[in-house]
């Protein structure tokens, strides 16, 4: 998942950068407002962690600015001015949560996974597909109860496909939400994982559990269980 | 420990001390005006009375004059060198005894009176000469106060030596005395009238002098109603310098609040992100280090609780009694709609029942912390319902409305040996909800600054929690 984070407090953003990679995101990072809209156009993003307190652009400018340029993922304001003022200013103009510093890492993520879902559909923390389910915040896979065990990009591509649940994925789509800036993309490492996740899901091949969409992407097609 | 509760009172105030309060400004100029218009007009009256009364005493000069040379000019000495008077009279009050006006003649050995005169020995004596005349009055005589003409004349008798004779014409005073009281009936009622039309006059503009000091005292109430935030710039000059005063000190409070609250608030800034760093460090040291990273763990948290607290107290700013009224029924809705959207995946659902003339004179951020961090409460320990309702509260006679505030909630509620655990500042009922205590602590200490009451007890309908803000109408 890709996540976008502006924030002009240098020792904070990178301290939050850091753990956020370490969970397994994506982060694209900016120190101030403009660079924040600059980078909210140019990537697809799942979700954005905006302070308010910004340089260039205040935060709630650069979040009107988003959702009027059209983008709907979801956002999680950070600042540390704590009035009820700036909580409902800052969700009325497009934000879904809010996060008081200092705050407990935790809280974040378990804010942000929160957010992705809700965003994606799932009004719960774990995402069910007939057999198969998905626990986000234990970031683990079973089977029909058994568990499954994916390597962490397997346990992402499958996370994003299923959250995706019924929707076509493409390949950019995948790679660019999936993997670092930095890191070079090879859409053959993706087929491998799809490979490898179909045998693991799906051993007897009865199932199905992803579909491949010729020249256009891939497809979780289980629906989600309601 | 607490601070003095605002509303005893120690010392009386100093308006309390004085005996008599000063007349008001329009006793002092009724009095003013009736005192020198009294004395004006009345110096008006003499005057006039006095000219009225010397022109008077003039054209009856004249008159008798009139009168003396018709004897005159009627009378000769006949051969033997007697004077004949002639028998027709001027005037016929002549003929008639006692009509108040007399005639008389004094010669050598001459005497003669009007049929007017007879019996009645008025001071007719003086012998004149020839040529002199001589006007007196008014004199004391047998028939009262009298005015008296006397003329010198000369005839030259056959042998040609010179006859003197005085004429005298007298009138009795009362015609003239009548006349002047006539004059001084009506100059004094026409006079009397014209004052008391210039006094009703002068306290209508006394009035529309003062017009400017009503309108400042209505323009102030405004204020304090929260109708208006400043007082409007046309005044007359006299006042100019009250007003302005006026403004300045309203503005320089607000200004005052907004850099405390911005000093305070920069102070809050400066303080979390070092904070929030230093869990940030905390978080990811190693697990070796395991009770000095507690300790360290537990001191972030507790300076991080003391921070939020003092801001929020010392950002508030209490009553106020200049305070614009804010409208409470638009921040209460988007504070819900707000909430709503934090709490979505728990289908928490609010209803309220907002009074749109319902008021709150203070900081628009007070009102939201309160709605906010009492609202939050409910809806994290709701299960399905809060229910928020606001009302304005009207009192006799008072400027400012109240402004009631209630939210409940379908939760487990709170006991009531726990509430009083719960209202003291800075204890948290329950840590199973984070975040309870200091939300609670807030609004106590908005509520309190601006001389409100909140209670706790249990929702009848919804069996939660049930806490109620008021603040009376004043």
């Amino acid at each position: 998942m890709r996540i976008l984070l502006v924030e002009d407090e240098a020792a904070l953003r990178e301290t939050l950068a850091a753990r956020l990679k370490r969970e397994g995101f994506a982060v694209d990072a900016a120190a101030d407002g403009e660079d924040g809209l600059f980078l909210g156009r140019e990537m697809p993003f799942d979700v954005g962690i905006i302070d308010l307190g910004l340089p260039k652009m205040p935060g709630i400018e650069l979040i009107k600015k988003l959702r009027e340029e059209g983008k709907t993922f979801p956002i999680l304001i950070l600042t540390a001015r704590s009035s009820w003022q700036d909580k409902v200013e800052g969700l009325k103009v497009g934000a879904d949560d809010f996060l008081v510093k200092p705050f407990h890492v935790e809280e974040l993520m378990a804010r942000i996974n929160a957010l992705m879902r809700r965003a994606a559909g799932w009004s719960r923390p774990i995402l069910e597909c007939g057999p198969v389910a998905l626990d986000t915040t234990a970031q683990t896979v079973t089977l029909g109860g058994q568990i499954v065990e994916l390597t962490s990009y397997e346990y992402k591509v499958l996370e994003y496909l299923m959250l995706h649940a019924g929707e076509l994925v493409s390949k950019t789509d995948l790679t660019e939400h999936i993997y670092q800036q930095d890191f070079d993309r090879d859409s053959n490492v993706l087929e491998v994982f799809i490979g490898r996740l179909r045998k693991k899901l799906d051993p007897e091949a009865s199932l199905k559990p992803i579909e491949t969409v010729r020249g256009r992407g891939y497809r979780f097609a289980i629906p989600r269980n309601s | 420990m607490g601070r003095p509760d605002p509303q005893t009172r120690t010392a009386p105030r100093p308006s309390e001390v004085s005996a008599r309060r000063p007349w008001s400004l329009q006793a002092r100029s009724l009095v003013a005006s009736i005192i020198f218009l009294a004395a004006f007009l009345g110096i008006t009256f003499l005057a006039l009375d006095r000219a009225f009364y010397q022109s008077s005493v003039a054209q009856l000069e004249e008159r008798l004059k009139a009168y003396a040379l018709a004897f005159f000019a009627g009378s000769d000495l006949n051969v033997r060198g007697q004077l004949i008077l002639p028998d027709a009279m001027p005037d016929a009050r002549f003929i008639r005894p006692g009509s108040g006006l007399y005639a008389g003649v004094v010669g050598r050995d001459f005497y003669w009176e009007s049929p007017s005169s007879m019996g009645r020995e008025l001071p007719f004596e003086l012998k004149l000469e020839r040529g002199a005349e001589r006007f007196v009055g008014p004199i004391d005589s047998n028939v009262g106060g009298v005015y008296v003409y006397s003329y010198g004349v000369s005839w030259a008798d056959r042998r040609g030596e010179a006859q003197n004779y005085t004429f005298h014409i007298a009138e009795h005073e009362e015609a003239l005395d009548a006349q002047r009281a006539v004059f001084q009936r009506t100059l004094g009622t026409r006079l009397l009238m014209m004052g008391v039309a210039l006094l009703a006059l002068q306290l209508l503009v006394l009035r529309w002098s003062l017009t400017p000091l009503r309108k400042v005292e209505q323009d102030l109430a405004r204020v304090e109603r929260g109708q208006s935030d400043h007082l409007p710039r046309h005044y007359p000059r006299e006042l100019e310098g009250l007003t302005t005063s006026l403004n300045d000190f309203i503005e320089s409070e607000r200004e005052r609040r907004e850099r405390q609250r911005n000093v305070l608030g920069d102070l809050a800034h400066s303080l979390k992100t070092p904070l929030a760093v230093i869990r940030g460090e905390i978080e990811s040291a190693d697990s070796g280090a395991t009770s000095v990273r507690q300790t360290i763990e537990g001191q972030v948290r507790r300076m991080e609780a003391i921070v939020e607290h003092q801001l929020t107290r010392a950002v508030t700013s209490g009553h106020q009694p200049f305070a614009s009224a804010v409208d409470v029924e638009r921040p209460a809705a988007e504070i819900v709609t707000s909430l709503e959207k934090l709490h979505a995946e728990r289908n928490i659902l609010c209803e309220f029942e907002l009074d749109p003339q319902a008021r709150f004179y203070g900081e628009t951020g007070d009102l939201m912390e309160v709605l906010g961090n009492l609202l939050e409460n409910a809806f994290k320990w709701a299960r399905h319902s809060v229910w928020l309702t606001t009302r304005r509260v009207t009192g006799p006679g008072s400027r400012r409305p109240g402004l009631e505030i209630v939210v409940e909630d379908d939760g487990t509620g709170i006991n009531a040996d726990q509430i009083d655990q719960v209202l003291k500042r800075g204890v948290r009922g329950d840590e199973r909800v984070p975040g309870h205590g200091i939300g609670l602590s807030i609004v106590q200490d908005i509520v309190r600054a601006h001389r409100g009451t909140l209670t706790v007890d249990r929702s009848a309908e919804l069996g939660g929690a049930r806490f109620r803000v008021r603040f009376e109408p004043h």
